[in-house]
C-alpha cells in the first residue's frame, strides 16, 4: 500500500517534470542559441552550451541596421503612455459608474460592456483607414492613441472594486470639504492598489506583446516595436538563427523577469482577467 | 441647503465629466471603427486610390471565390484541434497540481510562462525548432520532417505551438475550479468507498462545469482570432493550409491591397464571434454580475 502510494507520487512528479521541461525547452534553446557564434551553431547540436560565449549577436542587433535598441525604447514608451492614459481614464469612468448618480448611467455601462465583444482583429482595417485619414499612419501616436483613452475591461474591474469601498469613508471626506477629485486621489486610489497593480501588469504585458496593429500601422524602422522588429529580422535573415534568437530573447526575457518578480500578482491577474 | 434638483444636476455634470475621456475613447476607437468597417465593406479601396461605392460586390466576391471559405474551414479545424486538446491537458495538469504535493506552485508558474510571453516571439522560436534542416527538433530526431512546409502537417504543427502556449492558462482556471470544490464532499465520497477515478468522473467533473464552460468559451473566441503564431510560422501557407481568418484579413488588406474584401471578412468574423459571445451570455446567465443595483 505504502509502496504503490510512493510510486504514484513518483509518477506524478515525472509527468510534471516532463511538462516543465517541454514548457521551458524553447525558452532555453532561444537563450542558449542567442549567445552562440554562427560557427558553433552550424557545427554542433542545438543542446550544447555556448562555447565561446559571445555577445556579438546582441551587439549586432542593438547597433546594426535592425535598430533594436530604438525598438525597445519605442515599445516601452508606448506601453507606459498607454498605461497612464488607460489608468486615468478608466479610474475616472469606473468611479462615475460605481458611485455617481447620473442619467443614462445604466445604458452607457451596457454600451461599454458590449464593446468587450468586439474582436481586436476586426478593428485593424478600419483603424488603419482612420489613422490614414487623420495623417497619423506610421507615427508614434498611431501606436498609442487607439488604446490610451479607455479600456472597458479595466473600467469593469475597477468599478467592481470601487463598489466595495465603504461609502462612509467617502461621506466623511465630503463633510471635510473634499471634492470628487480629492476623494479619488486621497481615498479611492490608495484603497484600490491591488487592482491597479493587476491592471498595470495586464496592460504592460499585452502592449509589450502586441503585434498585429503595430505591424499594420508602421512601416520601416522608425516606429517599429520589438515584436515587429523580431518578425522582420526573421524574414530578412532567415537562416541566421543565432541573430534571430538574440531578438526573440530580447523580446521574451523582460517579461520573464517581470513575471518572476511579480509572480503572485500575475497569477491572480490572469484569473481575474479571465473571470471578468 | 441646496435644492434636490440642483444636487441632481451637479451629480449629472460630475458623472459626465468623469466619463468624458473614456467615452471619447470608446466612441472613437471601438464604436466608430465598427461602423467604418461596415461602411468599408461596401466600398472599393486599394490603400492609394480613391474610395468608391461598389454595393454588394465585395460580399459577392468574398462569398463566392472559395478563398474565404477555405479560411473559415481552416479556422474551424484549428479551433477543433486546439480547444479540446489544450482543455484535456490543462485539466490533467490541474488535477496533478491540486494533490497538495510540494512544488506544485513552482510547476504552475512554469506552465504559465508561455502564456504571458509575446506569441510572435515564441512563434519565431518554434519556427527555428521546427525548421527542416537546422531545426532543433529534426536534429534531435535525426531525420528530416517538413513540419511547416508539408500541407498535411502545417496546421497541426501551428495548433501544437498554440496549445503549448495556452496550456498554462487553462491549467490555472481548472486549478482554481478544483480548489473550490468543498473538501467535505470529496471526503464523503471517499468514505462511501469511491475510488479516485470515480470521484473525478462523478464529483469533480460535474462540479467543474462552470469552469469548463468558461474555459471553452474564452479559448474558442481567442482561437478564432489566432494571428501572431501563424504569421511567424507559416504566413498562411503552404497552399493556404494554415490560412486562418485573421491572417486572411491581414493579407487581403495589406498584401493584396483589397480593403473592401478585408472589411467583408472582418464583418463576418465580428458576427460569428458576437453570436458565440451572446449564446454564452444566454446560457450562462448565472455568472453575469453586470446588473446595476
Amino acid at each position: 500500500m505504502k509502496w504503490t502510494r510512493f510510486s504514484a507520487t513518483a509518477a506524478v512528479y515525472l509527468v510534471l517534470l516532463l511538462g516543465a521541461l517541454f514548457t521551458l525547452g524553447p525558452f532555453l534553446l532561444s537563450i542558449l542559441t542567442a549567445f552562440k557564434t554562427r560557427e558553433q551553431f552550424a557545427q554542433q547540436s542545438a543542446l550544447t552550451w555556448p562555447d565561446p560565449f559571445t555577445l556579438e549577436n546582441f551587439a549586432l542587433l542593438l547597433n546594426g541596421p535592425a535598430q533594436f535598441g530604438r525598438a525597445i525604447l519605442i515599445t516601452v514608451l508606448a506601453a507606459v503612455l498607454i498605461l497612464v492614459g488607460q489608468l486615468i481614464c478608466s479610474i475616472l469612468a469606473a468611479y462615475a459608474f460605481a458611485r455617481v448618480d447620473f442619467p443614462g448611467r445604466q445604458v452607457l455601462f451596457w454600451v461599454y460592456l458590449s464593446t468587450l465583444m468586439i474582436p481586436p482583429v476586426v478593428l485593424v482595417v478600419p483603424l488603419y483607414l482612420m489613422m490614414t485619414e487623420v495623417g497619423l499612419r506610421n507615427s508614434f501616436w498611431s501606436l498609442v492613441l487607439p488604446f490610451a483613452f479607455a479600456s472597458p475591461y479595466a473600467i469593469f474591474l475597477l468599478r467592481e472594486y470601487f463598489r466595495g469601498i465603504p461609502q462612509e469613508l467617502i461621506d466623511a471626506a465630503r463633510l471635510d470639504g473634499a471634492n470628487t477629485l480629492d476623494v479619488l486621489v486621497e481615498i479611492v486610489v490608495p484603497l484600490s492598489r491591488p487592482i491597479i497593480a493587476t491592471l498595470t501588469l495586464i496592460t504592460i504585458v499585452s502592449h509589450w506583446n502586441s503585434f498585429m496593429w503595430p505591424l499594420v500601422v508602421t512601416t520601416g524602422t522608425e516606429w517599429r516595436v520589438v515584436t515587429v522588429a523580431t518578425a522582420s529580422l526573421q524574414s530578412q535573415f532567415n537562416g541566421n538563427w543565432t541573430l534571430v534568437m538574440a531578438a526573440t530573447t530580447l523580446a521574451l526575457v523582460p517579461l520573464l523577469v517581470l513575471f518572476l518578480m511579480f509572480q503572485r500578482s500575475f497569477v491572480r491577474s490572469i484569473t481575474i482577467a479571465g473571470s471578468a | 441647503m441646496r435644492s434636490r434638483g440642483s444636487l441632481r444636476r451637479r451629480s449629472a455634470i460630475t458623472g459626465y465629466a468623469l466619463l468624458a475621456p473614456s467615452l471619447f475613447g470608446v466612441v472613437c476607437f471601438l464604436l466608430l471603427p465598427v461602423l467604418v468597417v461596415l461602411w468599408l465593406s461596401f466600398q472599393s479601396w486599394d490603400l492609394i486610390g480613391p474610395i468608391s461605392f461598389v454595393g454588394l460586390d465585395n460580399y459577392r466576391s468574398v462569398l463566392s471565390d472559395g478563398v474565404f471559405g477555405n479560411s473559415l474551414v481552416v479556422t474551424l479545424i484549428f479551433v477543433l484541434l486546439v480547444v479540446p486538446i489544450q482543455t484535456l491537458i490543462g485539466l490533467g495538469a490541474a488535477t496533478l497540481l491540486t494533490r497538495g504535493l510540494p512544488g506544485s506552485a513552482w510547476f504552475r508558474t512554469v506552465y504559465v510562462l508561455p502564456w504571458i510571453c509575446a506569441p510572435l516571439a515564441l512563434g519565431v522560436v518554434w519556427k527555428w525548432i521546427l525548421a527542416p534542416t537546422d531545426g532543433a527538433l529534426n536534429t534531435l530526431l535525426g531525420h528530416r520532417v517538413e513540419w511547416l512546409s508539408d500541407p498535411a502537417l502545417a496546421l497541426p504543427a501551428v495548433a501544437a505551438v498554440v496549445i503549448w502556449t495556452n496550456v498554462g492558462y487553462v491549467t490555472l482556471f481548472f486549478m482554481a475550479g478544483l480548489l473550490n470544490i468543498p473538501g467535505q464532499i470529496l471526503e464523503a465520497a471517499r468514505i462511501d468507498g469511491a475510488g479516485a477515478v470515480k470521484v473525478f468522473w462523478h464529483i469533480k467533473l460535474p462540479l467543474l462545469r462552470p469552469t469548463m464552460f468558461f474555459v471553452l468559451v474564452t479559448t474558442v473566441i481567442s482561437a478564432f482570432q489566432v494571428f501572431d503564431q501563424v504569421y511567424a510560422l507559416t504566413q498562411g501557407g503552404p497552399a493556404r493550409s494554415t490560412d486562418v481568418v485573421a491572417a486572411r484579413i491581414y493579407y487581403e488588406a495589406f498584401d493584396a491591397f483589397d480593403l473592401g474584401r478585408a472589411a467583408v471578412m472582418a464583418v463576418v468574423l465580428l458576427v460569428i464571434l458576437v453570436v458565440i459571445t451572446l449564446a454564452q451570455q444566454l446560457y450562462f446567465r448565472r455568472r453575469v454580475t453586470y446588473e446595476m443595483d
